[in-house]
């Protein structure tokens, strides 16, 4: 078997839960690791959802709707002019952007975030009390959006305990302990370099599947709460390799996405 | 035929028409298209107790926090996107020095249209359960009066001056944006239409000839429109869509100096007090002939 | 009676004096004839002559189109769509955006016809007789209940004839002076007929005789009313137009008719 890398994983994991027929929103991400969560392996994940199964399937990136995801069409660099002029079917205001949010059409939005607590709640806004932060993080972007519509919000974050804890400081996203009122469906799953994680019915997070060479003490010693863990935990899929051969060949050659190179600031997750 | 009003300020006049006090919404988003240049004439001017209002803050708050104009912000977001950290914004906040009320990006954005659309308030459903709800301001419930269904109430925004940069603009005031620009942008619209005075920086100022030719790029016709200056490159070191890129040189050495407040000072020195006129701004920045690097061909988007 | 001018001409030069400088004044939409002239035509001349005398900054809102160029050397020969497109303007914003101009308060004149008119300047584009025996449907609001509701000054163009004079309204598709509690606008200001010049009473909201045109008795005005139009003491004629704004009319603003005559919509037509 073919040794493959964690973005790779991820990417391939990702890709087997976007339906077909869906719209998947991919948000800004600013550079190196959180760029390659952010953005670097849901544009692959869904190039990847196209090409296999989900066909009629499709990303917005902001006010960028479906773009074209062949190799040679992605842009060189994220600076303003390649965006722009990156090839797409439709170009239209933010805020009719967001219009496909709160219409109900945003099949799968995706996220990172500072804090996840074990109730999906997701943190891009403070670490520390609100009113006197002891680090005050960017804000909460379409966050509170994403999680209010999109029909599943999938999140891709790191697995630590400064990243999943029992509480987050500030919810910017709601998880699925309170959701009256809200539309959409919530967090459903969550993607580190360990293992997948989805919620019981309870609305806690549980686990779902580990990364192969990964150790249950491994997850637990890495998370701050106490993870609900069924008794039969499954190991995740690891790339096939068809798989393997259209990430490398097709999708991403010269890794723009799965190491950040569109950034100019190329990286790994695992350096 | 009487002479028709000319709206053509130079930056002073212009921004000598936004108060201490006021509240100021500036256009557009990330490290995109923002009024860097009248923005940079506020902090000369020393305008205090600034309450600022936009869909997405940038270099622009973070450079009004750093020199201390602001009293009060609200955005969905405050950060340099690709040069870094706002470290000014952040010091701000966490020091206690700057309220900053967090809202999602549509919340911001409904604010604005509210306020465009003639209505003091609207609803939506984001806040709900989230953080957001901290600040009063978003603790009002209103109840569906057909379905019973609960919206947290928000205020429209009404801003009295809002500041953006365009394209370009004749000197009546009727202001021009062209067809292939950033679409993250747009809520400029809704900002300006939301304001008591607007305050636009164009890269260019036409003759009313050049505006009649396309009269739907005419987004923010002059009855929207209090001032109109003409700034080339006034964006700068944000993007100006498919004019210019940003400036990823002077962001980062934006950011390596704004590591420390005393650092950050410096820069105010070198790039905005020194600098009373904005060619010499420009002249600091290498001059037009090293900004026309940013700037690459126009494209037709349709040639596939 | 040959008074020099035309009704058109004169109502034109009558609604010009009410346009403010620096404001956006609406005009709508019209099939043809002699409707046209008075929604359209009319009031389209009327803010040009207004931006050559006294209003140079007024402007012009045709639905979408705003502020188009109005000197007769730009106006187009016909109003197909492709004319509309293509006349010459400042600005063209979808729809939305431009009824959202009334809302946010900029629009000053607002010029509206109407098949009811009411002592209180209630408007009726809906339907003559009562929901239950209705004997005409008509086309429906438009954007005349935005106008009524936002527009700071409106100005009705009307026949004068006790079948448009009425004391009550039919339905009411944009709101006079009898109730206007929550509405920011200043409802109506002005009536304009083939017979004379209305305004509206500050205190109680009727609608009162302000000038009678030259040729006209004020017992033809009387009889020609369905209520009690306020009559104060003196009433002036409606002043007719000067050489000055004849020659402005006819030489530069709309020497072939289009818009008095309605020549623009293929059909041409006079108000006389």
């Amino acid at each position: 078997m073919e040794n493959y890398t964690i973005e790779e994983m991820l990417a391939v994991e990702v890709s087997r839960h976007i339906h077909n027929d869906e719209m998947s929103f991919v948000g800004v991400g600013t550079g190196g690791k959180a760029y390659i969560r952010a953005v670097g392996i849901p544009a692959v994940a869904s190039r990847l959802a196209q090409l296999s199964h989900a066909p009629d399937s499709m990303i917005m990136f902001g006010p960028i709707i479906d773009p074209v995801l062949d190799s040679d069409s992605i842009p060189e660099t994220n600076n303003e002019y390649d965006l722009i002029h990156w090839p797409c079917r439709s170009q239209t205001t933010v805020y009719d952007s967001h219009v496909v949010f709160k219409a109900g059409r945003m099949g799968v939005g995706f996220v990172s975030g500072a804090q996840v607590d074990q109730y999906g709640n997701i943190n891009i806004v403070c670490i520390g009390d609100y009113n006197k932060p002891k680090v005050r993080l960017p804000g909460s972007l379409a966050q509170p959006d994403h999680l209010a519509y999109a029909k599943r919000v999938f999140a891709i974050i790191k697995h630590d305990k400064r990243t999943l804890v029992e509480h987050v400081d500030y919810i910017s996203g709601c998880g699925n302990e309170h959701r009256e009122g809200l539309k959409g469906g919530g967090l459903a799953l969550v993607f580190t370099e360990l293992a997948v994680m989805d919620f019981n019915d309870s609305g806690k997070m549980r686990l779902k599947s580990m990364h192969p060479g990964v150790s249950l003490q491994n997850v637990i010693d890495n998370t701050g709460f106490a993870l609900d863990i069924p008794e039969h935990v499954m190991t995740t899929e690891p790339p096939s390799e068809e798989q393997l051969k259209l990430i490398r060949e097709r999708i991403d050659p010269k890794r723009k996405w799965l190491n950040a190179n569109i950034t100019q600031e190329p990286t790994t997750l695992t350096n | 035929m009487l002479e028709r009003k000319s709206k053509q300020h130079s930056v002073r006049d212009a921004v000598a028409l936004i108060k201490d006090g006021d509240k100021v919404a500036i256009g557009g988003s990330l490290i995109r298209r923002a009024p860097m240049a009248l923005v940079r004439e506020i902090v000369r001017q020393k305008k205090k107790d600034l309450t600022l209002y936009s869909w997405s803050g940038g270099m622009d708050y973070d450079l009004l926090i750093g020199a201390g104009c602001v009293k009060e912000a609200w955005s969905s977001y405050c950060g340099l996107f690709q040069f870094g950290m706002a470290m000014n914004f952040r010091r701000g906040v966490e020091s206690g020095q700057v309220r900053f009320v967090d809202l999602s990006e549509t919340c911001a954005k409904d604010k604005f249209r509210a306020a465009a659309f003639g209505n003091t308030y609207c609803i939506s459903k984001v806040p709900l359960h989230t953080s957001i709800m901290e600040n009063p301001e978003f603790q009002n419930i209103v109840t569906c009066p057909f379905t019973g269904e609960e919206y947290v109430a928000m205020e429209a925004y009404h801003p009295d001056v809002a500041i953006l940069h365009a394209h370009r603009a004749d000197k009546y005031g009727n202001v021009q944006f062209d067809p292939i620009r950033m679409m993250d942008n747009e809520c400029d619209i809704l900002i300006a239409k939301s304001a008591k005075k607007v305050i636009v920086s164009v890269e260019e100022i036409v003759n009313e000839s050049v505006v009649v030719q396309n009269p739907t790029w005419t987004m923010l016709p002059k009855i929207f429109i209090d001032a109109v200056v003409e700034i080339p490159f006034g964006a700068h070191p944000n993007s100006c869509d498919a004019l210019y890129d940003f400036d990823l040189e002077h962001g980062r050495m934006y950011r390596d100096y704004s590591k420390t407040p005393e650092k950050f000072l410096e820069y105010l020195n070198e790039f905005v007090y020194s600098c009373l006129e904005h060619e010499s701004y420009i002249d600091k920045c290498g001059g037009t002939a090293a900004l026309k690097k940013l700037c690459r061909p126009a494209k037709e988007k349709n040639d596939g | 009676m040959d008074r020099g001018y035309t009704l058109a001409e004169l109502l034109a030069v009558e609604a010009s004096r009410y346009v403010r400088d620096d404001e956006m004044n609406f005009v709508g939409i019209g099939t043809g004839g002699q409707s046209w002239i008075m929604a359209v035509g009319m009031p389209t001349v009327a803010v040009s002559l207004a931006q050559h005398k006294h209003a140079p900054n007024a402007t012009l809102m045709i639905g979408p189109v705003l502020d188009p160029l109005l000197d007769d050397e730009y106006v187009p020969d016909a109003n197909w769509e492709y004319d509309l497109i293509y006349w010459p303007c400042r600005s063209q914003i979808p729809l939305e955006d431009a009824l959202g101009i009334f809302r946010l308060g900029k629009v000053g004149l607002s010029f509206a016809s109407a098949a009811q008119v009411d002592i209180y300047g209630n408007l009726n584009i809906g339907r003559i007789g009562t929901k239950d025996n209705m004997k005409v449907r008509l086309p429906g609001c438009l954007a005349q209940t935005d106008h009524g509701a936002y527009a700071k000054r409106i100005c009705v163009t009307v026949r004068h004839n006790k079948r448009t004079l009425v004391e009550h309204v039919d339905f009411i598709s944009c709101a006079g002076n009898e109730n206007r509690k929550g509405l920011p606008g200043g409802g109506p200001a002005l009536v304009l007929t083939d017979k004379a010049v209305m305004d509206f009473d500050e205190n109680t909201g009727k609608m009162r005789l302000k000038s009678i045109h030259q040729g006209v008795t004020l017992t033809d005005v009387i009889e020609n009313t369905g209520f009690d139009l306020i009559i104060p003491e003196r009433v002036p004629r409606t002043e007719p137009p000067t050489s000055e704004e004849l020659k402005l009319i006819r030489l530069i603003i709309d020497p072939k008719g289009k818009f008095l005559e309605a020549r623009i919509t293929q059909e041409a037509a006079n108000l006389n």
